[in-house]
């Protein structure tokens, strides 16, 4: 105890990342520690800038659906289809219903996998290695699902300009429904060896906090925002896709769990209770499915063509696992898109982690860290470099290089 | 109370099967590369991975016969991996640049371009016969 | 006296290639048992010793703003301490080798040398992962001592009352088990208190749920973070002997049975039977204490281990020590 006072009269530097193995993904965390206690924080991304967006504007939209796929290992239908969707609105290209359906079935079941592998992260961060075994063993089975849907089971490929590139036979149905029934088995044991654990509620109740108001002013988005008690959700406050036709809301902590705390513990919550929202969302398409077509045009030849005439701007929006994920596309008539800017979820959530982890110890650091589910190869889309070197550019910078990019972007 | 749902079922599973599936061997062999000439020569037998579902997408097959040299494929695809040879009017598939996204399937209007379940394509040399279809 | 200098030396000898084996035997039982319960195939047995071979290859490398004497000696001494231990504990129903020369109080005193050791190397190495580590080490091992002292004391206290010369002796304990000695009420003290034993162990071992000076995804190894090559695996061996001390030492408190006494069998197979039944307990008790606390639970705070043992385990442990008292008391009047 006398190393804690000792200590409290020269706070001391802790530095996490970029790679450690706290962090799933490179960022910088550097610490400001009085004893365990964090006093202040900072953190630096951009180690994982690989400039898609740059390759993407050397290429036509068929091929940066594919290349969308790879913008992050885990979200590939979230990116592909909000790119997807931007490119629909400019070329003004209407998706089949049947289409929108199969794409709601494999965004969901994407939400799956996603969720389980955050619970199985989430539980290594917290030294709870079974759990991570047994959620990992468990999302297989989602996995396996999505490779029989689409031919892979992580770069899936399935979204095209216009609408999806595989149906799902009958065949798969019977398939699908075994999968979901499996996990409406599993939900309660979920919820069991997560919420009933005394070691988890001990280590995530009221700690990684973030008010309702922190995160409406930061603008949290996602499950990470839903636990605050914000109540917001693409699906339900802008429905694409089959969303409109089905009954979707947004999951905050319920009653039964106090109400939303914005700790740790209701961020696993919510994750979990959407778990059961996306096997019933999926139940939901399946029981309405509409017949037809699944391709606006088949022929992708034509496809080009169209896409090339193509002029105008938009913004795809879907609610990823994470939070909302935005493509902004600008298109002029020539086969590649003039502009194509990504706005990953977590790059709203990341400011959240300040307010969060201000105050916590520094055991708490990595599941703070991973509570919000950072994905930095979503989010890094910039790196400054100068002389050589990582630079900063300050708020004045900022506000010059983007008023240039406007200029830029409204003469072409 | 302290309550550790886990324990019951971590008990539960000591005397289950588990689940890994033991690919290629149950232990790393001491040396991989042996391992694998003496399954090349029928002396090992490698435990089989998980199979894969129908429509998988694998290595890329090329039907020479049938194609017609229009390089569409060479529009679609988004890694580059496709090389058209101008003397003979055929294509070049850079398996090690492919991203197996069988976009150039679509688009084929002869249909000579498949998948194949193939997907164990390590291999040292990027340009090794095996890497490279055409 | 001659004689008794080399057998002693022999027997220290013995002692300790044995309990490197039991050691290593330990380390790969608990990786496989691990693995199986959390589904996985696990490592071959052979494992820990494969590990073991693979560091004493490594380069050692002290890094820029060490203090590399201190860096060096802090596992040497670790090792070297831990093995000490195990001269003084009776193993598979033997006398300890150095039985005229040291007691329970005299254990105790040494189990915590191996855990200086490794702060005095966090401290050395200059790394502020290690130097947080090295705090927290510190203070699991304050936050331990506690129980571990009531444990030792109950019994040692009960032995005392039942006229038993000599109480603090491992070898008194050994051939009175306390089991014996008391009543329904004693007998569910003595197993509270044997609860206790298994719950420091996890801390003495640096085991989750109280492994935070290690804290793999906080501190990324914390102490042993600058460690590696032949220091690493003096290290690794510290804990590998560690576990068979504390195994040991509940075995010998708790279950100081002997086989041969109650299987009648010829004289030479007697202590290889007593081995053998050793080593079974051994396993159980390292099953129980290493292996299904550290798979079935999440790692606690630093405060929360310290909370965990001054307030529950303490009161836990006094109130079994209580309980053997009031069986005494009750017995006596």
């Amino acid at each position: 105890m006398n190393t804690e006072t000792t200590k409290k009269s020269t706070p001391y530097t802790v530095p996490i990342g970029p790679v450690h193995p706290a962090l799933k993904e490179p960022v910088m965390f550097t610490f400001q520690m009085e004893g365990e206690i964090v006093k202040s924080v900072d953190f630096a991304p951009g180690n994982t800038h690989r400039g898609i967006e740059w390759m993407g504007m050397r290429r036509n939209p068929v091929q940066i659906v594919h290349l969308t796929d790879r913008i992050c290992g885990i979200c590939g239908i979230v990116h592909s289809l909000s790119f997807a969707r931007a490119v629909e609105q400019i070329a003004e290209i209407e998706v089949p219903p049947r289409a929108d359906y199969i794409r709601t079935i494999l965004h969901e079941l994407e939400r799956m996998q996603s969720h389980i592998l955050w619970a199985g992260v989430a539980a290594h961060e917290l030294g709870f290695d079974s759990l991570l075994y047994l959620s990992w063993r468990v999302r297989e089975q989602s996995m396996d699902l999505i490779e029989n849907l689409t031919g892979n089971r992580v770069n899936y490929g399935i979204v095209q300009v216009g609408g999806v590139r595989r149906d799902i036979s009958d065949e798969q149905l019977p398939i699908i429904e075994q999968g979901l029934s499996y996990y409406r088995g599993l939900l309660d044991q979920m919820k069991t060896v997560f919420l009933d654990d005394s070691t988890i509620r001990m280590r995530c109740r009221d700690h990684g906090l973030l008010s309702y108001r922190d995160a409406q002013l930061l603008c949290a988005i996602g499950p990470t925002a839903r636990a605050s008690g914000v109540a917001m959700d693409v699906r339900h406050d802008y429905p694409y896709c089959a969303y409109g036709d089905l009954n979707v809301h947004p999951v905050i902590p319920p009653q039964e769990f106090g109400g939303p705390h914005g700790d740790v513990y209701d961020r696993i919550i919510v994750r979990l209770l959407e778990l059961a929202q996306s096997i019933d969302i999926i139940q939901q398409c399946l029981d309405n499915m509409p017949a037809g077509e699944i391709l606006w045009e088949k022929k992708i030849p034509k496809l080009l063509s169209v896409l090339k005439k193509a002029h105008g701007e938009a913004i795809g929006r879907v609610e990823a696992p994470r939070g909302e994920c935005m493509h902004y596309v600008r298109m002029d008539g020539n086969d590649a898109p003039a502009t194509w800017k990504v706005k990953a979820s977590s790059y709203s959530n990341l400011m959240s982690w300040i307010p969060m982890l201000k105050g916590e110890q520094l055991a708490d650091v990595p599941i703070i860290v991973a509570s919000i589910d950072p994905c930095m190869s979503c989010t890094d889309r910039v790196t400054v470099i100068q002389n050589g070197s990582a630079a900063d550019l300050t708020k004045e910078d900022l506000t010059r290089l983007s008023r240039d990019k406007t200029r830029r972007l409204s003469q072409c | 109370m302290a309550r550790l749902p886990m324990m019951p079922e971590l008990l539960r599973q000591l005397f289950r099967k588990p689940a890994t599936n033991a690919f290629p061997a149950r232990y790393l062999p001491p040396s991989v590369t042996k391992f694998l000439s003496s399954v090349a020569q029928g002396e090992a037998a490698i435990n089989p991975p998980v199979p894969v579902p129908p429509k998988f997408r694998g290595k890329i097959a090329y039907d020479r016969e049938s194609c017609i040299g229009c390089s569409l494929c060479l529009r679609v695809c988004p890694a580059h991996a496709i090389e058209f040879l101008p003397s003979t009017k055929r294509i070049r598939i850079y398996v090690t640049q492919c991203i197996f996204c069988s976009q150039c399937n679509d688009i084929c209007p002869k249909g000579s371009l498949h998948m194949t379940p193939e997907f164990l394509l390590a291999c040292e040399d990027r340009y090794a016969e095996t890497q490279i279809v055409e | 006296m001659l004689t008794d200098i080399i057998l002693t030396l022999a027997g220290a000898f013995l002692v300790v290639i044995f309990s490197l084996i039991v050691a290593f035997f330990l380390l790969g039982v608990d990786r496989i048992v691990t693995a199986r319960m959390q589904a996985r195939i696990g490592p071959p047995l052979t494992q820990p010793f494969t590990d073991m071979r693979k560091l004493f290859t490594k380069e050692n490398v002290v890094p820029a703003n060490a203090i590399p004497w201190l860096f060096n000696l802090a596992p040497v001494v670790a090792l070297a301490s831990a093995i000490t231990i195990l001269l003084y504990i009776p193993i598979g129903g033997f006398p300890p080798v150095l039985s005229g020369g040291g007691d329970l109080i005299l254990v105790m005193y040494l189990l915590t040398l191996p855990a200086l050791a490794l702060v005095a190397g966090g401290f050395s190495s200059g790394s502020p992962y290690a130097t947080v580590g090295a705090q927290r080490e510190m203070v699991t091992m304050i936050a331990y001592e506690f129980p571990l002292a009531v444990v030792i004391i109950a019994i040692a206290w009960k032995l005392a009352v039942s006229g038993v010369p000599l109480p603090f002796m491992l070898m008194s304990i050994q051939a009175n088990p306390v089991w014996g000695l008391v009543g329904p009420l004693g007998i569910i003290g003595i197993l509270i208190l044997f609860f206790v034993l298994l719950i420091v162990t996890p801390a003495e071992l640096s085991r989750i749920p109280f492994d935070t000076p290690e804290a793999e995804t906080e501190l990324a190894g914390g102490v042993l973070v600058e460690y590696s090559g032949k220091n690493l695996a003096l290290f690794t061996l510290t804990q590998g002997v560690k576990t068979v001390v504390m195994a040991s030492l509940m075995v010998a408190l708790f279950i100081p049975y002997r086989l041969s006494a109650l299987v009648p069998a010829p004289a030479i197979l007697q202590p290889v039977l007593d081995l053998l039944f050793y080593l079974i307990l051994v396993v159980l008790v390292a099953f129980v204490a290493v292996s299904l606390i550290r798979v079935s639970m999440a790692r606690f705070r630093i405060n929360q281990v310290v909370s965990v043992y001054w307030i529950y385990l303490s009161l836990i442990g006094i109130a079994g020590l209580l309980l053997v008292m009031a069986d005494h008391f009750i017995g006596v009047v």
